[in-house]
């Protein structure tokens, strides 16, 4: 029995607890793409470079002498800035077409590539460094875990219940919602769709770059950065339900959680196909994933 | 008749005459014999390989304007059946026998089966999940090959031979930079007039009625699944065999022909070629093979004129090279045809 | 009448002109090097340990009186367009020797192409044993030292400062990775260590925190490692972060802290030793000189990279004189057993498989800088001629 509860206190509540931790952060990237396909009905591919965009803005704030807070409320309003022009000057152009979903996929990964060399031209190649603004560690149940992501932790879930409350207890998300419901209807009842919908994917992108900010003091800072998280977001999208905010938490939390206990029995390489093939099974049976879409269901 | 329908329906506008198609392709393959002929007369190499490299990438491009200008599926991990047909035929030709014909037989076997087998996987899936599971399939497998130590792991396998195709007076030595483009040449307008015949055919027209309608196709009696499925297959097998002639050309073949990087340069060269037009996927990987490298030789940072070329592709010009240029043509040569009947 | 006699001698100058010119003809050196993508840092290094070594041939008179010409195409770490690249220099613009190439794979594929247009190249970073072992090639040389030399380096160092100790091995899953980390264990093995644990990641993780636990339950003295790049600083951050660096040795294979990635991983790499080719601490005149030159023309520190690509300029001069001409089969006879000077010292390009022996130097990382530790002569360094296909 006592090697049971040992190994449940020692083995098995650290590796979820950092299961966890880094749920929040995934859970957090898919937020922003679940948002932004559910209502606008775009799939965002250069989520990644947005992600790695905050990050990267986020640097250079911290090296003209701003303490990482600062960086942390300045993101995302610079990268809310970014995603409303990208959506006004890019998006707009393909929205109204019938192939909407491969245009708009086809647009935003060329829009990724252009932003990742931009990022390589401006920053260099090499990796750089964000300080850890809470440093140390804390005992929990016996082990040690750095205090910064037992913050990450709180903050992010912090983030996620406030998204979900200025989506589903706000008039603004009623707004977005109706919007994203039937357009028309919600224009001809003097909402400006045509701003929500740019207003969207710009918090969208705000999220994505919020994120990178969180994540930079543990994950680092490089061009390529971007790519760590696409396949698990999108796997976790596709699993919750494309457009579903309860859907990318549930899936958020439980791919993560899948893939940090199964590390302990089996090889770690095998991790990312299994997670990939979770996916191609909700897809094959159950394509609307576990929950439904933003405002309509 | 068929003419006199199209000339007068408003749409005709937007409909290009088989003719017209015919003419491009024609100049396709006419300006390669140009080109071959300027390449021998100056005694040049690198040319050669670097055009037999462009009509390489070109059948793989071909193979994915099938499954997104014909069947309406976007294929983001089509490297995958690349790649297959590329280590296939490598491993063929170094460990069993130097034969090219054997090496392809072997890939269309080969790719046949996972074809179907991916197909099945992935077809219940319409549109942007189709996408991603086509994605996520070549990640996983690109990254089991990366890992294969039989399989050369992240170094890949080099030492292919150079090959000899057909024997006695008939043997033409692959190594020749001009016999291997002309012999490139030749199973790529195989390959081209293969999938063109293939799209008049009862299934080529049942591929553009998925694309159209998929919901309706049922009620005419047919099966979409079957439908999207064969022309899944035949596209992966059309990939695997451009793949196969890889090693033939260079001599290695490594992991990096299975990644991402090798499917949205095939994606980019369908939508700026033309999509739907099969010789624009051709046209495409011509134009952007020959803009990379000049590109890439005077910066470092050619993925960004690559970037928005695709972009200002997409937005400005979704019917690509081919898809403007047809009409265009097309309007010239009635043009004269009036001319030509008014005299 | 007159006309004749102008063009004759317009004709005849010219024709001077050209005979003069043919000794004059600079050589011409291709690089292919990735200038893009995660190994520019790298292509960064390679390329100013180059320019500099060019500069001051050129300015010293040359190769046999020709100036050195150096043209760079970028390979982007891909060996599918190294290969295009490199066919590129020798075809189009007659390129007499080729180096730069920094994955094996591109240095593998490339040699190939060499072979196919009898041309001469040799890598100055690529350090995967079978380069110069079992994929050896009559084309390629190394003058960097290989992943053995690096092992036998470090183990020796380990065996004197951590007798018997308990190692627990981490690498990154993939063939790399994992003979690195089997090279060091076989060597370390054989000179007393205990390994109590090996963890193989996937290539680009971010995370390790779910293996942390592992590593804490070995309770290793010695931790070692051939993550590199961006999975180091990662590695090394998260380490730190869940405080398991105190009392742990980390050592690791030579490309794991570079100067790409030290400035990232701060001070978390304080301590970190590893067997390696070069340091910028070197005391030798040499060395010194170089490292003066190389910072006042580029405001940065040499590393392993830089030097070695410097030192190839050098190599493959000082093989041209002895044999006389740039013709291939005459220069890499005079390559064979050639001893030149370096920043590191005197290195000789041992015949059998075409590997530069050089003395071995242990670096730990304190305050920022890759100071030495311990020095291993080159004849115990070197290891066996494995090449048998010439």
């Amino acid at each position: 029995m006592t090697e049971f509860l040992n190994w449940l206190q020692f083995v098995l509540s650290p590796q979820m607890i950092n299961g966890l931790s880094i749920g929040v952060a995934v859970i957090l990237m898919a937020l922003g793409l679940t948002i932004i396909f559910g209502l606008l009905d775009v799939i965002n591919m250069a989520h990644g470079e947005f992600y790695a965009l905050g990050a990267y803005v986020a640097v250079a704030l911290l090296g003209l002498g701003l303490p990482f807070w600062w960086a942390l409320a300045l993101v995302p309003l610079a990268m809310l800035l970014v995603g409303y022009a990208t959506e006004r000057l890019l998006i707009q152009r393909v929205f109204d077409s019938k192939d909407r979903h491969t245009l708009t996929l086809l647009l935003t990964l060329g829009f990724g590539i252009v932003l990742e060399d931009v990022l390589k031209i401006f920053f260099g190649a090499n990796p750089l460094r964000v300080e850890t603004p809470v440093a140390g560690a804390t005992e929990v149940v016996g082990l040690f875990f750095p205090n910064y992501r037992l913050f990450l932790m709180l903050f992010g879930g912090a983030l996620i219940a406030a998204v979900w409350l200025i989506v589903f207890r706000t008039r603004l998300g009623a707004i977005v919602r109706a919007a994203a419901f039937d357009r028309h209807m919600a224009g001809s009842l003097g909402v400006p769709v045509a701003r929500v919908y740019a207003l969207t994917f710009a918090f969208g992108v705000a999220l994505a770059g919020l994120s990178g900010v969180l994540l930079a003091p543990i994950y680092s800072v490089f061009p390529t950065m971007g790519r760590d998280f696409v396949l698990m977001a999108f796997s976790v999208v596709i699993v919750g339900g494309m457009g579903s905010i309860k859907g990318a938490v549930i899936a958020g939390l439980l791919l993560t959680q899948i893939q940090s206990i199964s590390s302990l029995y089996i090889s770690p390489v095998w991790s990312d196909p299994l997670l990939f093939g979770i996916m191609v099974l909700v897809l094959m049976w159950r394509p609307q994933g576990l929950f439904g879409r933003l405002g309509h269901a | 008749m068929r003419e006199a329908v199209l000339a007068v329906s408003p749409a005709a506008a937007r409909i290009v005459r088989p003719r017209v198609m015919q003419w491009l392709t024609w100049l396709f393959f006419g300006g390669a014999l140009l080109f071959a002929a300027i390449a021998a007369l100056a005694g040049d190499v690198f040319f050669y390989r670097l055009a037999t490299e462009a009509l390489i990438f070109g059948g793989l491009s071909l193979a994915v304007d099938v499954l997104l200008g014909r069947t309406g599926l976007l294929p983001l991990g089509h490297a995958l059946f690349f790649g297959l047909g590329a280590y296939v035929s490598g491993l063929v030709l170094k460990h069993w026998a130097p034969s090219l014909p054997l090496a392809l037989a072997v890939v269309f076997v080969a790719a046949l089966v996972t074809g179907v087998v991916a197909g099945i996987i992935a077809i219940r899936a319409k549109g942007v999940y189709f996408a991603l599971i086509s994605f996520g399939l070549a990640q996983v497998v690109s990254k089991v090959v990366f890992n294969t130590r039989e399989l050369g792991a992240s170094d890949g396998i080099i030492g292919i031979p150079v090959l000899t195709l057909g024997a006695g007076p008939l043997a033409l030595d692959l190594g020749h930079a001009p016999t291997l483009f002309m012999v490139t040449l030749a199973f790529v307008g195989a390959l081209y007039a293969v999938t063109a015949w293939l799209m008049d055919t009862p299934l080529g027209r049942l591929l553009s009625a998925v694309k159209a309608n998929e919901h309706r196709v049922p009620f005419l009696g047919f099966d979409p699944w079957r439908v999207k499925l064969g022309g899944f297959t035949y596209s992966a097998i059309a990939a695997a065999l451009s793949g196969a002639l890889y090693p033939v050309l260079r001599g290695f073949v490594s992991p990096e022909l299975l990644f991402f990087q090798v499917s949205v340069n095939a994606i980019i060269n369908v939508i700026v070629g033309g999509t739907g037009t099969l010789i624009g996927a051709l046209y495409g990987s011509v134009l952007l093979t020959g803009l990379k490298s000049v590109v890439g030789s005077f910066t470092a940072h050619h993925l960004i004129v690559i970037g928005l070329v695709f972009m200002a592709s997409v937005v400005f010009f979704p019917r690509g090279l081919i898809g403007y240029a047809a009409p265009v043509l097309q309007r010239w040569l009635d043009y004269r045809a009036a001319q030509r009947s008014a005299r | 009448m007159k006309q004749l006699k102008h063009i004759s001698i317009v004709v005849a100058l010219a024709c001077a002109g050209t005979a003069h010119g043919q000794g004059s003809q600079p050589i011409r050196v291709g690089v292919v090097t990735p200038l893009s993508g995660t190994y520019a840092g790298i292509g960064q290094q390679v390329k100013w340990g180059l320019d500099l070594a060019a500069k001051e041939i050129n300015d010293a008179g040359g190769v046999m009186g020709r100036k050195l010409e150096l043209i760079y195409e970028d390979e982007e770490a891909n060996p599918a367009v190294a290969t295009q690249k490199a066919e590129k220099l020798f075809q189009v613009n007659k390129v007499d020797f080729l180096t730069g190439t920094v994955n094996s794979g591109s240095t593998l594929a490339v040699g190939q192409v060499a072979e196919r247009n009898q041309r001469l190249i040799a890598t100055t970073v690529s350090f995967a044993d079978s380069i110069t072992g079992d994929k050896c090639s009559p084309n390629v040389f190394r003058v960097n030292a290989r992943a053995g030399m690096q092992s036998a380096a470090l183990a020796e160092w380990l065996s004197k400062e951590k007798p018997n100790a308990n190692v627990f091995y981490l690498g990154p899953d993939y063939e790399m990775g994992r003979s690195t980390v089997a090279a060091f264990k076989a060597a370390a093995e054989g000179k007393g260590a205990r390994t109590v644990g090996e963890i193989f990641a996937p290539l680009d993780n971010k995370d390790y925190s779910p293996y942390l636990g592992q590593i804490r339950a070995a309770r290793p003295t010695v931790f070692y490692t051939s993550v590199a790049g961006n999975d180091t600083v990662r590695l090394f951050t998260q380490l730190s972060e869940f405080g398991l660096d105190r009392n742990l040795q980390i050592v690791g294979a030579s490309g794991t802290v570079t100067s790409q990635n030290l400035p990232a991983i701060g001070k978390a790499a304080e301590g970190f030793v590893t067997g390696v080719g070069y340091s910028p601490l070197i005391d030798s005149p040499e060395n010194k000189k170089f490292v003066a030159a190389f910072q006042a023309a580029y405001k940065a520190l040499p590393d392993l990279y830089g030097a070695d690509s410097y030192g190839v300029l050098y190599f493959y001069k000082a093989a041209v004189e002895k044999a006389k001409s740039t013709d291939t089969d005459k220069v890499r006879a005079a390559m064979r057993d050639l001893e030149w000077s370096t920043p590191q010292g005197v290195k000789k390009m041992r015949a059998g498989d075409h590997q530069a022996m050089q003395d071995m130097y242990v670096v730990r990382v304190t305050d920022g800088q890759f100071r030495i530790v311990g020095k291993v002569p080159a004849a115990a360094a070197i290891g066996p001629d494995t090449c048998t296909k010439f």
